[in-house]
């Protein structure tokens, strides 16, 4: 059985398989982070609460985040107007705003950690580890497919899916800063 | 759409090698399997340490090797060994893989490499649960639960050892492995449907193990976010659960966290964790009754309408697993009428399976056995669910052994019972031949008449008050001899139900080789995987046109067919 027709199928509204895959599974990260969270602002009510200053290196590294998805933005048009210099450019600066976030986030463990915010010490300094850790553990995820569609554009040949690829791996970028979003407001504001 | 219909269209995975077919398969027949017999041999073992505990309340003191601690430990196992490891992977992981390609009229799953990985993400956490034998000091005691602050505190078995956080690992990798393969299991059932499987002609077993599939991926990371944070606790000594705790008039480390906290995590994945098991069940039963009774599914949109319901209604019922807890009344009063309304669609499918019997042309086939027996046990179990729903009566029985008795009617016996029934159905679609019907019914009438016998005298106890989780019931007034008596009963019962069921695996083994050659569609069902090219059907599972579906998957006994049967893939103008 060598050729087969596969075509003849009910869609569910006309997504791809690889959208229907990525939309469950950023549900069931949401999922994840929304029990982070839960248990978070249920713990923080309890009296040996103590918040830790965030440091300022988040703001940068949430620059870098937003940059990143600037980038996948950027492959994305390359990909659209068939332009795969701009796809190559996009790509790459993802990648590299992707790691600058990834390092700036260890960079601020470590600062907390010298100054005297242990990750046992206070269940404040606990979540807040857990949590950055989660999102950058997704992120890193995020690497991983951007390090498999990198190789495929800078060493294959032409490939239909691509813009399909890019975009798919754009929304879970964006989707990665959004997380980020939401968590660095809760993590400022309590 | 045309660069992604390019791009899905792309040919079948041809397996490479012996290797490549059966044991790095991406084929999902395969890997069902693989699940499939991964799940009854870690099941095995679960049930072997049931019968180490039935030993000890039967007859205590008879092992010497079995003392509070081991006893605890083989506590924990078996519930954990049971839900999670064998029903949820066999549910999900073995019918599912083996039957939504297959129903749907697809080639294979959506992402065939993901789904293998899945498969191997399971079979690493069985290993990693099984080597928490091996380490020193054993697996953990803690209860399936899991509580801090003993799970995690020296005292109890395997927390001062690896036991513990091999546990959270094991099921932190069977989270990741059920998510791959869920997130498989929803793409294909939405995206793969063959010309003509509209939703509302999926076959009721695929709505049930997609729902259920739902639930896992919504309720898991409550377990995971639980398991990683009570890793943590242990490792790190934070303090996301730990209350201050003093020990031997020292204060440990830990302080000012809320062991209520786990709880409520836990069960928000614990309580639809059962529907994850009951719904395939409840899918397993409804095609059985339909096509051993030669009559169509009575009231089919209603039965999707309440497993929807079912699967809605399960995500606000949890916090009945912990009235006696502590919960403010009003809380209370919300969970036990959520807990109770549930029983209004459970009814209903209860009650269209019922229907479906009355007047039907029932053949008492084996896997029909199984379905009637289901039925009577999911009732039972079900109406001593009522019971315990309700926070007055609960408070009293809490923690006795009418819950043993409840919940293994409600959630071990009843989707065993329908498992039992899928694999004596489903078992010529694998191997092209029947099991021993005589086998068979001799394996059903032990295995059902046995379970009875173990588990309703159960209820008795929980009656007069007895602990579950008791090592020993020697040193208590209030237990009188009669209880001892019964326990000796049931633990002699409990090893002949045992020991019966390796007819069912003699029966397995024998019949792949010496079984009657069983044809492409032995009991005259109308779905699609009876109506493969091949039997068993092979790689792709189709020919090189796809099947087209005309119609729904119970037409039985169509006015005007000559056969009682017309299966989906038959237009209007083909009958006969």
């Amino acid at each position: 059985m060598t050729e087969v027709i596969n075509n003849e199928k009910e869609k569910f509204m006309g997504l791809t398989h690889a959208q229907v895959f990525m939309y469950l599974l950023m549900t069931v990260i949401s999922i994840l982070f929304l029990f982070i969270t839960n248990a978070y602002l249920f713990r923080m009510n309890f009296a040996d609460w103590q918040s830790l200053p965030m440091p300022t290196l988040l703001w940068f590294n949430s620059g870098a985040l937003v940059l990143a998805s600037v980038g996948m933005i950027w492959a994305k048009q390359g990909a659209k107007s068939g332009n795969p210099t701009n796809i190559k450019i996009g790509l790459v600066a993802a990648g590299i705003f992707g790691t600058l976030f990834t390092l700036g986030q260890v960079t601020a463990w470590q600062e907390l950690n010298a100054v005297g915010y242990f990750i046992a010490s206070n269940p404040a300094n606990t979540f807040f580890y857990l949590i950055t850790a989660l999102h950058v553990m997704h992120v890193l995820g995020g690497m991983v497919a951007w390090l498999r569609v990198s190789f495929k554009v800078f060493l294959g040949s032409e490939n239909t899916a691509t813009e399909h690829t890019i975009g798919l791996l754009g929304i879970y970028w964006h989707y990665m800063l959004l997380v980020w979003a939401l968590l660095f407001s809760i993590l400022l504001t309590t | 759409m045309e660069q992604s219909s390019a791009y899905e269209g792309q040919p079948l995975h041809e397996p490479k090698g012996w290797w490549g077919r059966y044991v790095f398969s991406q084929d999902h027949k395969v890997i069902g399997l693989q699940y499939t017999c991964i799940a009854l041999a870690i099941g095995l073992t679960g049930m072997f340490l049931s019968l180490l505990m039935r030993m000890q309340l039967g007859f205590p003191g008879l092992f010497e090797s079995i003392d509070a601690g081991s006893y605890y430990q083989d506590v924990t196992m078996h519930g954990m060994i049971m839900v999670i490891y064998l029903l949820t992977a066999l549910f999900l992981g073995g019918f599912g893989n083996y039957l939504i390609p297959l129903m749907l009229g697809s080639r294979d799953m959506a992402f065939p490499f993901v789904n293998m990985l899945s498969f191997w993400f399971y079979l690493l956490s069985v290993l990693i649960l099984v080597s928490s034998f091996f380490v020193e000091s054993g697996p953990t005691g803690a209860g399936w639960t899991l509580y801090p602050p003993q799970s995690i505190l020296e005292g109890t078995p395997g927390a001062d050892g690896a036991g513990i956080i091999l546990m959270l690992a094991s099921l932190a990798v069977f989270i990741i492995a059920f998510t791959m393969g869920g997130l498989n299991y929803i793409t294909t059932v939405l995206q793969s449907r063959t010309r003509g499987m509209t939703l509302m002609r999926m076959p009721l077993i695929i709505w049930c193990i997609f729902l259920a599939t739902f639930l896992g991926l919504l309720a898991f990371p409550a377990l995971l976010v639980g398991a990683i944070m009570l890793i943590f606790d242990r490792v790190l000594e934070t303090s996301f659960f730990m209350p201050e705790i003093f020990k031997g008039g020292e204060v440990l480390d830990y302080g000012g966290g809320s062991p209520v906290l786990f709880q409520h995590l836990f069960w928000f994945f614990g309580h639809p964790e059962v529907y994850i098991i009951a719904l395939p069940a409840f899918g397993i039963i409804s095609e059985l009754i339909s096509c051993h009774a030669r009559k169509n599914i009575f009231g089919y949109n209603m039965m999707v309408w309440a497993l929807i319901a079912i699967a809605g209604i399960a995500f606000i019922v949890w916090a009945h697993h912990m009235y006696v807890a502590g919960m403010n009344p009003y809380l209370g009063f919300f969970f036990a009428t959520t807990t109770l309304i549930i029983a209004i669609p459970t009814a209903i499918k209860v009650y269209n399976w019922v229907i479906t019997l009355w007047n039907a042309n029932i053949r008492m086939t084996v896997p029909m056995l199984y379905c009637l027996a289901f039925l009577i046990t999911f009732l039972i179990g079900g109406l001593t669910g009522l019971f315990l729903g309700n926070v007055a009566v609960d408070v009293p029985l809490s923690d006795t052994y009418f819950v043993v008795g409840h919940f293994h009617m409600v959630m071990a016996v009843s989707p065993v019972l329908a498992l039992y029934g899928g694999l004596y159905h489903w078992y010529p679609s694998v191997t092209g031949r029947m099991l021993d019907d005589r086998l068979g019914k001799i394996h059903f009438w032990i295995t059902f008449v046995g379970t009875y016998l173990i588990y309703f005298p159960m209820h008795y106890i929980g009656f007069l008050g007895v602990p579950r989780r008791y090592y020993s019931n020697e040193q208590y007034d209030f237990i009188p001899q009669s209880v001892n008596d019964l326990n000796q009963f049931i633990t002699i019962c409990a090893l002949i139900v045992g020991a019966a069921q390796f007819i069912l695996l003699y029966n397995f083994v024998v019949s792949i080789y010496k079984g009657k050659k069983a044809g492409s569609n032995p009991w005259g069902a109308c779905t699609l995987e009876w109506q493969a090219l091949e039997s068993p059907p092979g790689h792709g599972n189709w020919d090189v046109q796809l099947p087209v579906v005309h119609r729904w998957p119970y037409d039985y006994g169509l006015p005007g067919a000559t056969a009682d049967f017309v299966p989906q893939n038959v237009a209007d103008e083909d009958i006969t």
